[in-house]
């Protein structure tokens, strides 16, 4: 047995479902619709707007243009259809296409004086096809830490800011004076110019390693019978260690005659052969020039040489020439440091003691 | 304990190895082609007499060591130290200044007809002496001969080598049209200076050829209408003719190197041969046998090889044999025809004339053959001779055309310095003499 407000209420929804359906849900009022009238164009017209746009025109105008009938564009309620676009031809082609390719130019005639030789042409470029059976890598995406200038990676404790800025601590002197308010370290996020996978990072690992040298044998005692009378005596170590303070005393002898200090550059040992290079002059036609001959002098501190050259050793021709060509190699040496070669003090234990070879067999008859 | 003790001093003497070890070592291998600057104050006078003498002598020492190529002189108004006194001390740092190298100073005393000059040679750079002090003395009018000595002498003692100044060169001075030319013997210092003729140009001679001492000379003469050789005394001017057969030609002839033998070409019966002959006995040999052209001997220094042209082959190329006319073995391999070969005092080229693609040119070639070079290019340069010291060549150069005539050229065996040498007249055919005693 039902309520009377039960019918009551299934009535009501019953009626209101039947409005919602029939009534208002099919309502065939026109929504608000902005609508612009489309006109025609004519074939005339139709050219003369082609003309406008395109870089070549055709002399003859396409067909007369229909306005499409047959798929419409449903009109959206925001979007306003320009008229031109709206009568523009379907099958319209791009008139690049329609452009004829460039004529190749002409080449220039020779001049008739010139009849030898053709003036070059310089050819247009030509698009090469690219193959079928080939495909270019794609491209590697552009990472997104790949900075113009590296970065070195900021202290532990900086924030991260475009600026480099050092942090400001107050002063726990003269705190009064302090004007700046403190701030954190900040510098640039670290990056780096190329993007450096792990496959390339070496690990630092061994890859490979020379196998362990075998011990050598033991050599086997030798059995000796012991005997109260032949005891074996305590090894003399005097004459040994005499020999060992011998061979540390000329070691370190010669360590401390070695030159001291930083070797001379490739540019200063250059800058000082060609200095020298400069005054030493080959007599090509003589006998000294096939010998070679090596030289050894002392310089002082500010260049300038200390007594006199030395004959070191000399090859290739006879005592004449020889003492010609080391001749000619003093007087280099000489001529050229006369104001003292130019060479660094602070290395001058390396060059306080020179010896050169003037070896002009490359230069024969130039 | 020890064995700590070795492994410090291997450690002290690793550190020491690590060091540098020595002397900074370097190595020039490119050095500069430039002649050597010099400075040559003029000579004092040490008496009024000897002023002008004393000028041309420094000026003739200065032209001797700068027309070799090897010197360049730094003119008087460079000087900052006028060295007016022979026996002044040298102020090195004035000449150090205007870069001289080489400083050489002098004095000339005239007393009478007799010239003495002194001479002293510095080395700048190094503030020493070279070599001691040296003096000439000969008569006024040999002054020219004492300022060769004197070039000679600083040329010796910078470059090591001999010098070539005080030498002389006979030749075959040519004058008149290229179809009636007249030709005779001359002789003249290597600068062209003091020329004297030997023979008169009744007869047409060529080819002559010092001797090792400079004082006889062998040339070709046609006084009998076929090719003579002659010998002539320089001094004296005296000759005689070597002794040949009836209807055989001798010509090409060279002195050994001890003066008592001639090598030299004979054609009998349209070949031609090398042969020697021993001037005192007149006894010959017959060195070549072959059917082709052999010709142009020139010995070795050390009296034991032959350099010779000959056509063998099928064209002219160099050889060299044995004395005795043994091993023959061909030298030169190169395009074009070599003749006239001279075997350098030195003993380690050979010079030649080659003629190839229209043109002439004066080369020089180990001995083996290997390093030819080319030194001259001309329409027509012919006949090289050797300076003393094998360092200079002396050739004829002759121009083209009916007009054209011929001339003495020197150029160093570098290929440099390519002059003309002074002759009066046209000239051919010189043979560069020894050093002057």
């Amino acid at each position: 047995m039902q309520s009377p407000g039960t019918y009551i209420s299934a009535v009501g929804h019953a009626g209101l479902i039947g409005w919602l359906i029939l009534g208002w849900g099919f309502s065939a009022d026109p929504l608000d619709f902005e609508v612009t009238e489309v006109s025609v164009v004519t074939g005339a017209e139709y050219a003369a707007l082609v003309a406008s746009t395109t870089p070549q025109p055709s002399v003859d105008a396409p067909a007369l243009p229909v306005a499409p009938v047959t798929e419409p564009a449903p009109p959206t309620p925001d979007v306003v259809e320009p008229p031109v676009i709206a009568n523009q031809p379907a099958p319209a082609q791009p008139p690049a296409q329609e452009t004829p390719p460039p004529e190749q130019p002409s080449p220039p005639e020779p001049p008739a004086d010139l009849a030898e030789e053709a003036p070059s042409l310089t050819a247009p470029e030509q698009t090469v096809a690219p193959e079928l059976n080939s495909s270019e890598r794609p491209r590697p995406r552009p990472a997104p830490r790949i900075a113009p200038q590296p970065v070195a990676p900021p202290a532990p404790d900086t924030s991260i800011d475009d600026i480099v800025r050092d942090a400001v601590v107050p002063d726990a002197v003269a705190p009064a004076e302090v004007l700046e308010e403190p701030s954190e370290a900040t510098a640039p996020q670290e990056a780096a110019t190329e993007v450096t996978t792990d496959a390339q990072v070496t690990s630092g690992a061994v890859t490979s390693s020379a196998r362990p040298r075998t011990r050598p044998n033991r050599p086997a005692p030798q059995t000796t019978t012991a005997s109260s009378d032949n005891v074996a005596p305590e090894p003399d170590n005097t004459a040994q260690d005499t020999a060992v303070a011998d061979a540390l005393a000329e070691a370190l002898a010669a360590a401390s005659s070695a030159p001291q200090g930083p070797p001379l550059t490739g540019s200063e040992t250059e800058g000082f052969r060609l200095a020298v290079n400069r005054c030493w002059n080959v007599d090509l036609g003589s006998e000294a020039s096939r010998v070679q001959v090596t030289v050894e002098f002392s310089l002082n501190r500010d260049g300038t040489v200390n007594g006199g050259v030395r004959q070191v050793a000399a090859n290739g021709g006879s005592n004449t020439a020889i003492e010609a060509a080391f001749q000619a190699a003093r007087r280099a040496i000489l001529r050229c440091g006369a104001r003292g070669y130019q060479l660094p003090a602070d290395k001058y234990d390396q060059w306080k003691q020179v010896e050169i070879t003037f070896d002009p067999s490359g230069m024969q008859f130039r | 304990m020890i064995r700590l003790m070795i492994l410090l001093v291997a450690l002290v003497w690793g550190a020491a190895a690590l060091a540098q070890d020595g002397p900074l070592r370097l190595t020039i291998t490119d050095g500069n082609i430039e002649p050597l600057p010099f400075a040559v104050p003029q000579f004092q006078a040490e008496n009024a007499d000897a002023t002008k003498v004393a000028a041309d002598l420094t000026r003739l020492v200065a032209q001797d060591l700068t027309g070799s190529g090897l010197f360049r002189e730094i003119p008087t108004s460079s000087y900052i130290s006028q060295h007016s006194s022979f026996t002044q001390s040298v102020a090195y740092a004035d000449w150090r200044a205007i870069n001289a190298q080489a400083l050489i100073t002098g004095a000339a005393t005239v007393s009478g007809n007799q010239l003495t000059v002194k001479f002293r040679l510095y080395d700048v750079f190094s503030g020493t002496e070279m070599g001691g002090g040296l003096q000439f003395s000969g008569t006024v009018d040999g002054w020219r001969r004492m300022a060769h000595k004197v070039a000679d002498a600083a040329y010796s003692r910078i470059t090591g080598e001999g010098g070539y100044f005080d030498s002389r060169v006979v030749f075959v001075s040519e004058s008149g049209p290229k179809n009636n030319r007249q030709k005779r013997l001359a002789i003249m210092d290597y600068d062209g200076a003091n020329l004297q003729f030997l023979t008169n140009s009744a007869a047409l001679v060529l080819a002559p050829r010092f001797s090792p001492t400079g004082d006889r000379v062998l040339y070709t003469s046609f006084e009998s209408g076929f090719p003579r050789i002659n010998v002539l005394d320089v001094a004296t001017v005296g000759q005689r003719q070597l002794t040949t057969a009836q209807g055989e030609m001798a010509f090409s002839p060279r002195f050994s190197r001890d003066g008592r033998q001639v090598i030299y070409s004979l054609s009998n019966g349209g070949n031609t041969d090398i042969y020697r002959t021993d001037l005192a006995t007149g006894q010959n040999a017959r060195l070549t046998q072959a059917p082709s052209i052999e010709t142009a001997p020139s010995l070795s220094p050390d009296g034991t090889q032959i350099v010779f042209e000959s056509d063998r082959s099928g064209t002219q190329q160099l050889y060299i044999m044995s004395t005795d006319g043994g091993n023959p073995r061909r030298i030169s391999f190169g395009d074009g025809r070599y003749g006239t070969p001279v075997w350098s005092p030195r003993g380690d080229l050979v010079a030649f004339t080659k003629q190839n693609a229209g043109r002439f040119h004066i080369g020089v070639m180990r001995t083996d053959g290997t390093e030819e070079r080319l030194l001259t290019s001309s329409f027509l340069d012919e006949g090289p001779t050797w300076s003393p010291n094998g360092r200079v060549l002396m050739f004829m150069r002759e121009t083209q055309g009916a007009a054209g005539t011929s001339s003495l050229y020197s150029v160093d065996i570098s290929g440099r310095n390519l002059r003309p040498v002074a002759t009066t007249g046209g000239a051919s055919d010189p043979s560069w003499g020894p050093l002057q005693p």
